[in-house]
């Protein structure tokens, strides 16, 4: 039997997550018991799993990690794929911000508050946004502000807010400031319009004044103010409304774009989709990375099938067109944002808190279609090192080779010199038989692009 | 409005006297953050009521209507 405690989970003194050989575990301790026997006994539990809103567990006699402190040991669901705010699109955080709020106003229906508000908390079951701790329930002091007020300010209004008003990839702050994005720097970036809305203008501008105001306040009787129960309440109506009327429009070009400004013809569109369905029904992984994702059109073959897909994009437009999508059908895909050229690092704490993308794999395979291009050329990525980084990520690989007579491949060569003698369609196969059986190579009808089904070598 | 807001905050202040303590949890709220609250949720709370009000009285005429529209 092996242990190992989740290295993100040491904050709340209530409990804690590990691995136990088959699968997920959460200890609580004992100092949280009031709160979990509240949380259970009032049916609050039963009302958010009903609600899709609170991961479903199960309480197990298992043995505790810490014997002393213990209460009792649940079982949550597993979460196929972790995924953090950084890697969300503007829909998937704004919803992910309503779920917080509409969690914490059933809580408090039920004599309960949340004590964190953390977007990390947050993840994406089937297409819907999720709340994975348990404990992040206390009983509801009458009279007591709430205590995760800031923490929601800066995990999910303020870098909606900057992705709304600012630049859609100021949500990257996120990955620098763990704890969402300090008020004093939100200010600072938004524009002078934000403070003509009552909300903005006080969650996020006043907040961060206010915040300045009292950085050197010591004495505590500024936190013995009390709220009642309409000003709590009103307060959450309040953030609720200004998370809804957050919108992110992109240019309709923009929209409109995607899968026309290729080169495929209708006929080898279809055959594309026609092979990866007939690897797809070979392989039959239990999980899918689509690497360069686009939209999601073929990760949407996978998760037709019933494969959880996760499909990655470094496009915000694309990410969250394929969101929406996926909202009216296909749930078992998950869209996120990823710069493959620079993937999610692992950050926190001894830099053990959030994973990095490949401490979140391998996956059993991944998809790689019209992405080789964009890494060798675009990106000067030599084709053993790309090869090598499928190895780390996959059991098996379906990837498109793009040759250089290829439009797309033409229009990145056109602006900038040939530096790659390289890119030919032998050295790719010479550089991915190193890392990977070749098993089939199917020359797409229509196109000059080839696609292959590959295994990986044990090395 | 105006006065509303002041008489909740007046009360807001008188009950903060009367309850000296410090709440303690594992997150910090931080102080600013905390004084901002209070302030803004004796606006937001009064906001809220009327809100709440407005509603009900929506739902009853909806209601006397709808029991019009059945019954007929």
């Amino acid at each position: 039997m092996t242990t190992q405690v989740v290295p993100g989970s040491f904050r709340d003194p209530s409990g804690f997550l590990f691995f136990r050989d088959d699968g997920i575990y959460r200890q609580i301790n004992q100092s949280y018991q009031d709160n979990y026997d509240h949380l259970i006994s009032s049916r609050l539990y039963s009302t958010l799993v009903d609600a899709g809103l609170l991961i479903p567990h199960e309480e197990v006699d298992d043995e505790p990690v810490v014997a002393e402190t213990a209460y009792k040991i649940i079982k949550p669901q597993m979460v196929d794929f972790i995924s953090y705010p950084y890697e969300w699109s503007f829909s998937q955080l704004k919803d992910a911000a309503l779920a917080t709020l509409a969690i914490q106003k059933w809580a408090v229906d039920f004599g309960m508050s949340l004590k964190d508000a953390s977007a990390y908390n947050i993840q994406f079951v089937e297409g819907r946004p999720v709340l994975i701790d348990t404990l992040s329930f206390e009983r509801h002091q009458e009279g007591r502000p709430w205590v995760a007020y800031r923490q929601f300010c800066q995990h999910f209004l303020a870098p909606l807010t900057l992705m709304a008003y600012s630049h859609i990839n100021l949500n990257q702050l996120l990955r620098v400031y763990i704890d969402g994005i300090p008020l004093d720097l939100t200010s600072a970036l938004l524009p002078v319009r934000t403070r003509f809305r009552f909300s903005l203008l006080s969650h996020l501008h006043l907040h961060a004044r206010s915040q300045e105001r009292h950085s050197d306040t010591q004495d505590g009787s500024a936190r013995q103010a009390q709220m009642g129960k309409n000003a709590f309440l009103g307060l959450i109506d309040n953030l609720q409304s200004a998370v809804r009327k957050l919108e992110w429009r992109p240019g309709k070009t923009e929209w409109g774009d995607y899968y026309q400004s290729t080169n495929y013809t209708e006929a080898s569109h279809i055959h594309k989709k026609e092979v990866i369905s007939r690897f797809l029904d070979q392989r039959r992984p239990g999980k899918v990375w689509d690497l360069g994702a686009n939209t999601g059109v073929f990760s949407r073959l996978a998760a037709d099938r019933g494969i959880p897909t996760v499909s990655f994009d470094i496009d915000p437009v694309a990410v969250e067109k394929n969101y929406l999508e996926t909202k009216n059908g296909g749930k078992l895909i998950l869209p996120l944002l990823l710069d493959l050229s620079n993937p999610s690092p692992s950050i926190g704490w001894k830099n053990e808190e959030r994973l990095s993308l490949l401490e979140r794999g391998p996956t059993e395979m991944a998809f790689a279609l019209a992405l080789l291009h964009h890494l060798a050329i675009s990106n000067n990525l030599p084709l053993p090192r790309i090869a090598d980084f499928f190895h780390h990520i996959c059991d098996s690989l379906v990837i498109e080779f793009v040759p250089k007579t290829d439009s797309q491949v033409k229009r990145l060569l056109s602006t900038r010199e040939d530096i790659f003698p390289d890119y030919t369609q032998g050295a790719f196969e010479a550089a991915f038989s190193e890392f990977f059986q070749i098993e089939e190579a199917v020359p797409l009808t229509g196109s000059e692009r080839t696609l292959y089904l590959m295994t990986k070598k044990s090395l | 409005m105006f006065r509303k807001f002041v008489k909740y905050l007046v009360m807001a202040l008188f009950v903060l006297s009367l309850f000296p303590t410090i709440a303690f949890a594992y997150l910090d709220p931080g102080t600013g953050s905390y004084v901002l609250q209070v302030v803004l949720g004796a606006f937001l709370g009064g906001l809220f009521a009327i809100k709440m009000y407005w509603r009900n009285i929506r739902t009853f005429v909806a209601n006397i209507f709808s029991k019009n529209a059945s019954g007929e």
